[in-house]
């Protein structure tokens, strides 16, 4: 179900042209190569003739040094580098605080279909500026039948059978104050290194389905400040049928769930009548940040025990 | 784990009452099931989440289910989007 993640040339420049203060210098017949990496290179050593290392599938920034150093060399030698570089099929290269380029490395995009883009901003601020928003952009992704919402400011992914009532669940965490995400529908990316960024899709977003009441817009009906645009996943919440089986009654061990090969920390939720799911919510995560504070209550308990009995 | 592409053949796609009729049917049915089309997979049993596919007609789908009666609810699934929800036209 995964598909190779990638962006454009093109898409690069028209959703980021003013934001890091983009133009096209050359190459334009290059447009719609792929980037497929969002870290950055610069290409110093491959400059000086060491090209081993030199990725084609990230951007190349040509920042004030590289430059200097083109500009230093004989038109020859240049023109040695450059065939070099064309061996190497580059996505793009992009020279940094609105610096002119060699003419030939110009010539060179124009001829190899490498587009050339020139930015305004300083190497240090662009690169910061243009990983933020490549790594966002190719992060892995997957989606995930549950209900994302921000209770006391964590992100907290209730996940559950369809039929279970999480949506009730979220509708009864809405009226005590908190937020939703989003609901049937959790889109999570994963933002490296280890973040887990939940959101919902735009069609359906903030709506959630009651049964005996239809679909609803929580935004229209509780206004703005009841909903948030995506969050980090921070814990999960496991919703269940209550059975026969053993339920964490002590809460001396923790568990986790994998998402993209990130753990978080996961709760199981056994559901009966007459319990008020949404106090037990967040009283889970209030627990939850004492015990990322430190504090852990069982444990502590568990501390007092056994210097009483002499341990 | 049984699973089929399909084509959505009636005009109006995978709207509301589709959706509706869709999870109606597939709650019916022990096993699970997921409709997936481009890098979306939603649960077959969340009216939400069949709508969000934006699933028009002409588009194709796959479905995918898994549990005791998984080939049962995938063949009724199918027989449902090739009857077009019975809507008319």
């Amino acid at each position: 179900m995964k598909k190779p993640k990638f962006l454009t040339v093109e898409e690069l420049l028209r959703e980021k042209k003013d934001y890091l203060e983009l133009e096209l210098l050359s190459g334009r017949s290059g447009l719609k190569n792929r980037i497929l990496k969002a870290g950055v290179q610069l290409p110093g050593l491959a400059l000086a003739g060491y090209m081993k290392k030199l990725d084609p599938e990230r951007i190349q920034i040509i920042g004030g040094t590289e430059v200097e150093y083109l500009s230093s060399l004989k038109k020859e030698d240049r023109a040695k580098i450059l065939t070099g570089l064309s061996k190497v099929s580059l996505c793009c290269l992009l020279i940094t605080k609105g610096l002119d380029p060699p003419i030939d490395l110009k010539k060179h995009s124009e001829d190899k279909g490498i587009p050339l883009l020139r930015s305004g901003l300083q190497t240090s601020i662009l690169i910061r500026r243009l990983i933020n928003y490549m790594e966002e952009k190719l992060a892995e992704e997957m989606c995930l039948h549950g209900a994302l919402l921000d209770i006391f400011g964590v992100g907290v992914l209730v996940l559950g059978r369809s039929g279970i009532g999480k949506s009730e669940c979220a509708l009864d965490l809405v009226t005590r104050g908190h937020q939703l995400v989003t609901d049937d529908i959790v889109r999570v990316s994963l933002l490296p290194p280890d973040v887990l960024m939940g959101t919902g899709f735009d069609l359906t977003r903030y709506h959630i389905e009651i049964r005996g009441i239809g679909i609803i817009d929580i935004k229209e009906i509780f206004g703005v400040a009841s909903v948030q645009g995506k969050k980090r996943i921070e814990l999960a919440i496991l919703m269940e049928e209550w059975n026969e089986e053993e339920y964490d009654r002590a809460g001396l061990d923790s568990h986790t769930m994998e998402f993209l090969g990130i753990n978080i920390p996961m709760i199981r939720m056994p559901v009966a009548p007459g319990r008020n799911l949404a106090v037990i919510f967040e009283v889970a995560v209030r627990n939850f940040l004492l015990k990322k504070e430190g504090v852990h209550s069982a444990m502590d308990l568990d501390r007092k025990i056994k210097s009483q009995l002499g341990n | 784990m049984p699973n089929k592409v399909v084509t959505i053949k009636n005009t109006l796609g995978l709207h509301l009452r589709a959706a509706l009729k869709l999870v109606n049917l597939a709650h019916q049915y022990k096993s699970d099931i997921y409709l997936q089309k481009d890098d979306i997979r939603a649960n077959g049993k969340s009216m939400l989440g069949i709508i969000t596919l934006g699933a028009s007609c002409g588009s194709s789908v796959e479905i995918m289910t898994n549990g005791s009666d998984a080939q049962e609810l995938l063949d009724s699934v199918i027989q449902l989007i090739e009857r077009k929800f019975d809507e008319e036209e």
